[in-house]
């Protein structure tokens, strides 16, 4: 399908029909997303799974979930976890994104690589690695014990305020690698300009930088909200001892009062949980009303010096060096340490415990060894073939006709508000109930679309921002020149879209390797993924396993990252 | 595992007489050469599985060298999702499982009585109780006792309670709070069962549960999370913790400790059945029929540490050294593979007893 950059939204320009192509990515982007949800929708209203012979159309489903204070419960706990990551991630990611590539921060780069590592780990394990340096056993919590002669840590990492305050440092990658992005394209001369009339930093960053990439400043606050209903890991981990439940965590308790898997109170989870997203894209947009204003990147772009910190250099290093340790250094300190011992805990000599047996079992079982591969091919194949489908959904957000544009800005914005879980199984019925897609469940495919799927949301929104930057005066100009649409968009705007795309690229693969929840029940023999085997792993007891196998998804993000750091690529 | 440990368990396969591949096993009837020459006919036999890879290689390696023919794809699934992936296949009419094995024998036996299972008389089935098998369908293939773990580090020996009433007792001290780990029946079907069985079962449940709720007791979903709490000594103990997972972990940590009650020992079976519509039913026949052979339970014993169902295996995982270690067989309190377990899929029982756990642990 080639998306059709037709000059359509040109205002005052009358509109021609709406060409083929749009048409053709609305549908396509329309069954994707749409063919799981309703699914859902209809199971939502069934009292026995869709498929059994036997079943009658209601709302009781509805009722059961409305009603059960449980479920409030833990929706109340997923409020809490989503304005923590807003209030927490968005300002703190904006300002280490300004700090990191506008001004003359020392050790800016060694910043940006330890931020960009939360990203890199599967949250299960992050809530493993936290447990290990500072739960009460951790190892932290023993240095501050012995140091202060105190029977126990005066903190907890159980508490919905400490999931809290970890989700939202944990979060602030994400948030600074949408602004990061933006920033680095900005044209630096209006920045320039108020320094040269005399603004300080902090007046260069509030008045000029900030205003901006508010878009991407909204892009990053909405997804935070979505991701902090749908977050699941953490909580799994950190949470279920002092039965702190969110909304994916609950959805255990559902299974569990049944007996059996309750699909239709599950479902209605989902359903409340799209009513959201859509509440949420509709807010983004409109926040986001006026972003063509802020077109900033053209053919005239040009980077300006460093603006100085002064006397807050040194202060300012050192409250991000504090922030990392905290959020970053620590928790993965404790996965390896973890990966590499086979007991911890006081009174256990960590240099004894030492062993490499937890990687050696890994690739002496067979399954284990292969999901590693599986996973780098879903990851570099599928991330590329998944940025492809991004790209044109947000050419169509951008460029096609209003209506278009708002449908797919609302369908590329639904798949992540279901819990992977979820959205995992109503992928799985689709490909076995669908005769089409049969011949695709057993293989590497099913995997990736689902990925694709599932991290819609998420890339479409990255893409989005970076083509935001992009002026459309080459293009036109390619047009006068008597270029076709196609033809100017390839010529003219791809190239300067590119070190966007491959970024893009760069980071749907970290998220592909470590996606885990909707993966679990498209797995077959053959088809293995990290991720998802790290939560088959959890429940049986395998965390030498786990430790080792996410200190291996470490290694490969960290060694592919370096790799195109190497070869130009900059994720921001 | 200890080099020690890894010859002593290599010594009974060493010592197990030279079976010519292919030859009907002893003891089973003639005919069931018929059974291994229409399995050499069929493709690969799909086994879906709650057991990890890891611990299911040993059985499965050994079960080639019985039947080299034979080619297994073993998938690894937790228990919830192996339900749901079977019942939505097998109404697709999609590609599933010829061979089912899950430590949820509550969905087990219902998939069984709700007509997914072959019905198969087992030449095995004159080795084992009829608590151990449903109908000729669901066959009970392991013993997996609920233990009491604890880190050896932090608990001497001798403070260790030697009964249900003196756990109750020590949990309600006041010098444990927060130093508990056991399931969260509300969230997992595995911790439910064993919980809902220990109070059928045992008459201190009330006052242990009582006491849990006094101690304040971490309440996990997953015996991954109970057993790294116990092994990190951030809980002293571990209560209801599945033994052959634990006595896995106790090989590579030596601080985790593992006892069973002598006043009454609950154990659950790990089911499997097969497939009625199985595409391989044949080798599926042989997996099963080895499973339960006592080849089969030989190297679950001894190599794959998981409990062994039949009593007349020797070795470090068996049901003899377990009814030792918990005082005579009366003591072992095995749930039986029937029909009762549907009661427990019933929402009205299953409030009752959750009703008992949420007063009496949360109070409420």
């Amino acid at each position: 399908m080639t998306a059709q950059p037709s000059k359509a939204s040109t205002p005052g320009v009358v509109r021609p029909p709406l060409p083929l192509g749009w048409w053709l990515l609305m549908a396509a982007v329309g069954l994707a997303v749409l063919s799981p949800l309703l699914l859902l929708l209809w199971q939502s209203l069934l009292n026995n799974p869709f498929f059994a012979p036997v079943k009658t159309v209601g709302v009781s489903a509805y009722t059961q979930v409305l009603s059960d204070p449980a479920f409030w419960r833990a929706f109340g706990n997923s409020g809490v976890l989503a304005l923590a990551m807003i209030f927490i991630a968005v300002p703190l990611g904006a300002l280490l994104a300004f700090l990191v590539t506008k001004t003359d921060l020392p050790f800016a780069k060694v910043f940006e690589v330890l931020l960009l590592t939360p990203i890199f780990v599967s949250p299960i394990v992050l809530g493993v690695g936290f447990i290990v340096s500072l739960g009460p056993s951790g190892f932290v919590s023993a240095w501050f014990k012995a140091l202060f002669h105190l029977d126990a840590a005066p903190w907890s990492v159980y508490t919905l305020p400490a999931i809290a305050l970890i989700a939202g440092l944990t979060h602030v990658p994400y948030v600074y690698l949408y602004v990061s992005t933006t920033m680095k394209n900005l044209d630096a001369s209006l920045e320039e300009a108020a320094r040269l009339s005399g603004a300080g930093v902090w007046k260069v960053m509030t008045a000029v930088t900030l205003p901006l990439v508010r878009p991407a400043l909204v892009y990053s606050a909405m997804l935070m909200l979505l991701l902090g209903f749908e977050i699941f890991g953490l909580p799994l981990v950190l949470g279920d001892a002092r039965g702190v439940d969110v909304i994916t965590t609950y959805l255990y308790r559902l299974t569990a009062i049944t007996g059996v898997p309750a699909y239709g109170p599950m479902a209605v989870v989902a359903m409340i949980l799209i009513c959201m997203a859509l509440v949420i894209v509709f807010m983004q947009r409109f926040l986001t009303r006026t972003s063509g204003s802020y077109v900033s990147l053209g053919s005239k772009g040009y980077r300006a010096e460093r603006l100085k910190l002064g006397g807050l250099r040194w202060p300012l290093a050192l409250i991000i060096s504090a922030y990392l340790l905290y959020a970053v250094v620590t928790p993965m300190a404790g996965v390896l340490l973890r990966s590499l011992v086979r007991s911890w805990g006081p009174g256990v000599n960590l240099f004894s415990a030492l062993t490499l047996a937890n990687y050696q079992s890994i690739f002496s079982t067979p399954d284990l060894a292969r999901s590693v591969l599986n996973t780098l091919m879903v990851a570099l194949v599928g991330g590329a073939a998944a940025v492809a489908v991004y790209l044109f959904v947000a050419l169509g957000i951008q460029r096609a006709p209003k209506g278009v544009s708002r449908t797919l800005d609302y369908l590329a914005g639904l798949p992540r508000a279901v819990p992977g879980l979820i959205m995992g199984l109503a992928l799985f019925w689709l490909f076995i109930f669908v005769p089409v897609l049969k011949p695709i469940r057993p293989t590497l495919l099913s995997i990736a679309i689902a990925y694709t799927i599932v991290w819609m949301p998420y890339g479409v929104r990255l893409i989005t921002a970076a083509l935001g930057q992009v002026s459309r005066d080459l293009e036109e100009a390619a047009r006068i020149s008597g270029a076709t649409a196609t033809g100017a968009f390839v010529r003219a705007t791809l190239p300067v879209l590119r070190p966007g795309l491959i970024a893009a690229w760069l980071l749907i693969f970290m998220q592909f390797v470590r996606e885990y929840s909707s993966g679990v029940y498209l797995l077959s023999p053959g088809t293995e993924v990290l991720g998802a085997q790290i939560v088959q792993l959890w429940s049986t007891g395998a965390v030498d396993a786990i430790a080792a196998l996410s200190s291996l998804q470490i290694i490969i993000i960290v060694a592919v990252y370096a790799i195109a750091t190497r070869i130009g690529v900059r994720p921001g | 595992m200890s080099v020690l440990s890894a010859a002593l368990l290599a010594l009974p396969l060493i010592a197990a007489p030279y079976a010519a591949a292919q030859a009907v096993p002893n003891g089973y009837p003639a005919d069931y050469a018929k059974t291994i020459d229409a399995a050499k006919k069929e493709g690969k036999l799909v086994i879906y599985s709650s057991t990890d890879q890891a611990s299911a290689t040993p059985l499965l390696d050994d079960f080639k060298k019985e039947y080299p023919f034979a080619n297994v794809e073993y998938q690894d699934i937790g228990t919830s999702q192996l339900y749901s992936r079977f019942l939505a296949e097998a109404a697709a009419g999609s590609p599933s499982a010829d061979l089912l094995w899950s430590s949820a024998m509550d969905l087990q036996v219902k998939l069984a009585a709700d007509g997914y299972a072959l019905t198969y008389a087992s030449p095995e089935s004159k080795n084992f109780a009829p608590e151990n098998s449903y109908q000729n369908m669901a066959f009970g293939t392991t013993l997996e006792p609920a233990a009491l773990i604890y880190n050896k580090r932090l608990v001497k020996a001798g403070d260790l309670p030697a009964t249900h009433a003196a756990f109750a007792k020590l949990l309600s001290g006041g010098k444990l709070s927060g130093k508990l780990a056991t399931w969260d029946p509300e969230k997992s079907g595995v911790g439910f069962t064993l919980m809902e069985y220990d109070n059928q079962s045992n008459k201190d449940f009330g006052a242990v549960s009582q006491g849990l709720g006094k101690a304040q007791a971490g309440l996990y979903s997953s015996t991954g999370a109970m057993l790294e709490k116990v092994v990190s000594g951030e809980a002293l103990y571990g209560y209801n913790i599945i033994g052959s997972y634990a006595l896995l972990r106790q090989q590579t940590v030596p601080d985790l400790g593992m006892k069973f009650w002598k006043d009454g020992t609950i154990a659950f079976q790990r089911v499997a059945f097969i497939n009625k519509n199985a595409k391989a039913p044949n080798t599926a026949k042989l997996f099963l029929d080895y499973l339960l052979s006592r080849r089969g339970q030989l190297v679950m014993a001894n190599k794959a540490l998981i409990y062994s169902l039949r009593s007349d295996v020797a070795g470090k995982a068996t049901r003899t050294t377990l009814t030792q270690q918990v005082g005579g067989a009366a003591n072992l309190k095995i749930i039986a593979v029937d029909k009762r377990l549907l009661d427990n899929l019933v929402p009205a029982t299953r409030n009752a007893f959750l009703d008992i756990w949420r007063k009496n642990v949360k109070g409420q």
